[in-house]
């Protein structure tokens, strides 16, 4: 079962392509992280399925209805980021309550339990709180819905070290305990990867890779070695990064399919690409690193 | 526990903790091991990453299924957990030995010298 169905999905902005005849789908009941560079179209796919924004072509299914300004996909979905606005008359404490009247699943003792862990104050205003303590509190409101879809957009802003790590263990546990489906965007793949079943990568509104994360991890290689001896083994095959690490040797990302045992033999030692290298190698602009836009002497 | 920045796949870490406790008698055979939610917790990982690692074990035949039940420890397990180490593991490490010396020049009876080196030096320390 698939919660949401995409298919040649365009969104347009002015004249700006946010998002470029993207297919996907979302399974039921999985973590996904959705990664990318910024202005990539993360925020945009995760809007478009919370129903905040209208598609400009192409069709979106959410829980198999079209989501934009449907009452049936809200009710049965959240959508966290770090720009969530809650009415200045409320305190956190009657956020909790409205959050409760709301999702038919929320769990007060979770919240209440988060709530005073967290050391909140019930009577303090959202909008006075730091960037860091509204994402923490936000985060308590988007577990507690215990929405079938619930969407993490860029969550940890600006919470310290040692609240992004029990963010994270909570989030597992909570799904362990209520399975749900999860979207979780992240620049940080290091920090979540450990939590995800699939990866989805996209770059310039347009989907790259969307595999499990254990076939990420052994998706590419990198293979350093005498600039001759690489340029020959790659003649031909699909190169996803290169660099001439000195004058004679030469660093290349490719797709994993030639035997270890034969590269070592002819001296080109090969390494793992961890998936947070990987995708910043597929989402490298052409025109080379930093060091090439700017010239030292 | 796991190597979570390692090169090594979580799946595969997993699969290897669990022939490790089978080794070291913590499951014995026919016992149920524990299921991809408790390793998911143990370790904080994806369940989904779990279950592969136990599905890695089912396809070795180290682990069988009782359905609905869960995964149970095969009988033989030990024996089939240290045959597949010998055959995979330690050959390839042989393996790599061997490029190795290859690439230094080291010749086949230098090679041979050093293992038993190494294996009396071994055996010193196990006294």
């Amino acid at each position: 079962m698939n919660v949401v169905e995409i298919n040649n999905l365009s969104k347009v902005y002015q004249r700006n392509k946010a998002l470029d005849k993207l297919s996907l789908t979302i399974k039921t009941n999985t973590i996904t992280g959705v990664i990318g560079r910024n202005g990539a179209g993360k925020t945009t796919l995760l809007k478009l399925i919370a129903g905040y924004l209208k598609e400009s072509t192409g069709e979106i299914n959410v829980f198999s209805k079209r989501p934009f300004n449907n009452l049936i996909v809200s009710s049965q979905s959240v959508f966290i980021d770090d720009n969530m606005y809650f009415p200045e008359s409320l305190t956190l404490e009657e956020l909790l309550i409205e959050g409760e009247r709301f999702y038919e699943n929320w769990d007060k003792a979770f919240a209440k339990a988060l709530f005073d862990y967290f050391s909140f104050d019930p009577r303090a205003i959202h909008d006075h709180l730091s960037k860091g303590r509204q994402s923490t509190f936000n985060m308590i409101f988007g577990l507690s819905t215990r929405a079938p879809l619930t969407i993490f957009d860029e969550p940890t802003t600006g919470m310290d070290v040692s609240v992004r790590k029990d963010f994270y263990r909570v989030l597992l546990k909570d799904y362990l305990a209520y399975p749900r489906t999860i979207l979780l965007s992240s620049h940080h793949l290091d920090e979540i990867e450990h939590l995800l079943e699939n990866v989805l990568l996209i770059d310039q509104g347009r989907h790259l890779l969307h595999l499990p994360i254990d076939d990420l991890k052994e998706y590419a290689v990198g293979m350093t070695g005498e600039k001759t001896k690489v340029e020959e083994l790659i003649q031909g095959k699909q190169i996803i990064y290169k660099e001439n690490t000195d004058s004679n040797m030469m660093f290349v990302v490719m797709k994993r399919n030639i035997d270890p045992q034969v590269l070592k033999q002819v001296g080109i030692s090969v390494k793992p690409i961890r998936p947070s290298d990987l995708c910043v190698y597929l989402t490298k602009d052409s025109k080379g690193g930093i060091d090439d836009a700017l010239k030292y002497e | 526990m796991l190597d979570m920045d390692g090169t090594k796949p979580i799946y595969i870490q997993v699969a290897e903790w669990l022939e490790n406790e089978i080794l070291n008698g913590q499951f014995n055979e026919n016992e149920k091991v524990h299921s991809q939610y408790t390793l998911a917790d143990m370790f904080n990982i994806n369940p989904a990453t779990a279950a592969k690692g136990l599905n890695k074990l089912h396809d070795d035949c180290v682990l069988y299924n009782k359905r609905g039940l869960g995964k149970f420890v095969s009988e033989g397990a030990k024996e089939i957990i240290l045959e597949k180490r010998k055959n995979e593991t330690l050959k390839g490490l042989i393996q790599d030995v061997v490029i190795e010396a290859n690439q230094l020049g080291v010749d086949e009876n230098e090679l041979l010298l050093m293992m038993k080196e190494s294996l009396e030096a071994f055996k010193e320390d196990e006294k």
